[in-house]
């Protein structure tokens, strides 16, 4: 019993909404367990019973004279993938595992960080590098980054604007596909030098979830099947929708006749 | 000349994707290194071993140790390195192809991409377990000598 740090369903309360913040800013489910697993220890428990899913987390907290609390939560929202967050959070929980410190504080230090704007030029200007720089690694010329890197700045600009009011992924992940699809098409029939897959590719990169692909499969090796299978038939959900969008893309400009 | 060309545009990919993640600036620009050594490792284990799987396994298992280096002399959870290192190797255009050439009914080359796809992922993956369990064991047994 330490009951110097505040109430204990209230510092359960608190752990859970860094694991949940974690969780939906891209951190790893291993992770995420073991954070709430220290953090729960540090603030007294004897034991903790903790089960993370990408969408999930079921915390139990005992303690020595027997008693148990249990709280859970449902992840929907997954946000952008932050590691600024991630390592302020890292850091917070390793510094409370250290020294605890009093549950207001710890909520305030949560909510600090979780307020923390990721400053839009970042955004486009890592969208357009990151998009530019493997259009050109996967081939590309110059014009063909450059170009890649312009639709970039749509993509950028559909995220920010048509991502909320999509139902879910897929649905902006078609829509989004289908317009750039529709956008490097007819600017490839105008300027007909340039490489149509290299600069598709290029821009694929920053929508495909080849990250989450590659992480689903390491989550099931590492034991958390269950989170490791949504991942990847997300991803491979997501990625036909990429495809579905490209190809009406290209199909519909062919039709029309304006690719040049 | 070819190597270098990529080795340069993966520097610059991974420099973007630093910032599209809010990577704090002191941590970029080796994060980004680390993506160029990814490759590098990769490129000379196609030209030693050949093949997909096994260049790269060991980039990956390249990729994971320079990751978890980085983040205890640099202070920082290694993920932030790790996913950065090995974005030259996420299979994110074969993906793509793969599920394009599906679109358009050409089984054949879906299967080829495919096949390729997984071996890329699995590759990864499987570098970054080994190096995670290694690590694990390590540093499982001084958490237990510490308490």
């Amino acid at each position: 019993m330490r009951e110097e740090y505040g109430r204990e369903e209230e510092i359960l309360c608190e752990i859970l909404n860094m694991a949940e913040a974690m969780l939906s800013h891209g951190a790893e489910v291993n992770r995420v367990e073991d954070t709430v697993q220290r953090m729960g220890k540090a603030y007294g428990a004897s034991q903790m019973q903790v089960f993370v899913i990408t969408s999930s987390i079921l915390v139990t907290m005992m303690f020595e004279d027997g008693r148990q609390i249990t709280q859970s939560r449902r992840v929907k929202d997954v946000a952008a993938t932050d590691f600024y967050k991630m390592e302020e959070w890292n850091a917070l929980s390793r510094e409370c595992c250290r020294q605890p410190i009093e549950v207001h504080r710890l909520q305030q230090e949560i909510l600090r960080i979780e307020e923390q704007k990721h400053p839009r030029m970042y955004t486009y200007l890592g969208s357009v590098l990151g998009v530019a720089g493997f259009c050109m690694f996967f081939g590309g010329n110059i014009k063909d980054g450059v170009v890649a890197g312009v639709f970039a700045v749509l993509i950028c600009y559909l995220q920010e604007h048509l991502q909320n009011r999509c139902p879910n992924r897929v649905v902006f992940l078609l829509l989004c596909s289908f317009v750039c699809g529709v956008g490097i098409c007819i600017v490839a029939g105008m300027w007909q030098k340039l490489h149509v897959d290299k600069i598709m590719i290029g821009d694929i990169m920053v929508l495909i979830p080849g990250i989450a692909l590659t992480n689903g499969v390491r989550d099931i090796l590492i034991g958390d099947t269950i989170s490791g299978f949504m991942r990847l038939i997300e991803a491979l959900l997501w990625a036909g929708a990429l495809a579905v969008g490209f190809m009406a893309a290209i199909w519909i400009v062919t039709y029309l006749g304006i690719n040049g | 000349m070819e190597d270098i060309r990529m080795l340069i545009t993966a520097f610059v990919g991974c420099i973007g994707f630093s910032l599209l993640f809010h990577l704090k600036k002191r941590h970029i620009i080796l994060a980004a290194l680390g993506g160029v050594l990814t490759w590098a490792v990769y490129l000379a284990g196609i030209k030693i071993v050949g093949g997909i799987f096994f260049p790269t396994l060991i980039a990956g298992v390249v990729a994971t140790i320079y990751g978890e280096i980085l983040a205890r002399l640099r202070k920082a959870p290694a993920t932030l390195y790790l996913i950065i290192a090995v974005l030259p190797l996420i299979p994110g255009s074969t993906l793509y192809y793969t599920m394009s050439y599906g679109v358009q009914k050409k089984w054949e080359m879906c299967e080829y991409f495919g096949t390729v796809t997984w071996q890329y992922a699995l590759a990864i993956a499987i570098g970054m377990s080994l190096v995670w369990a290694v690590f694990v064991m390590f540093f499982e047994r001084r958490n237990k000598e510490d308490k």
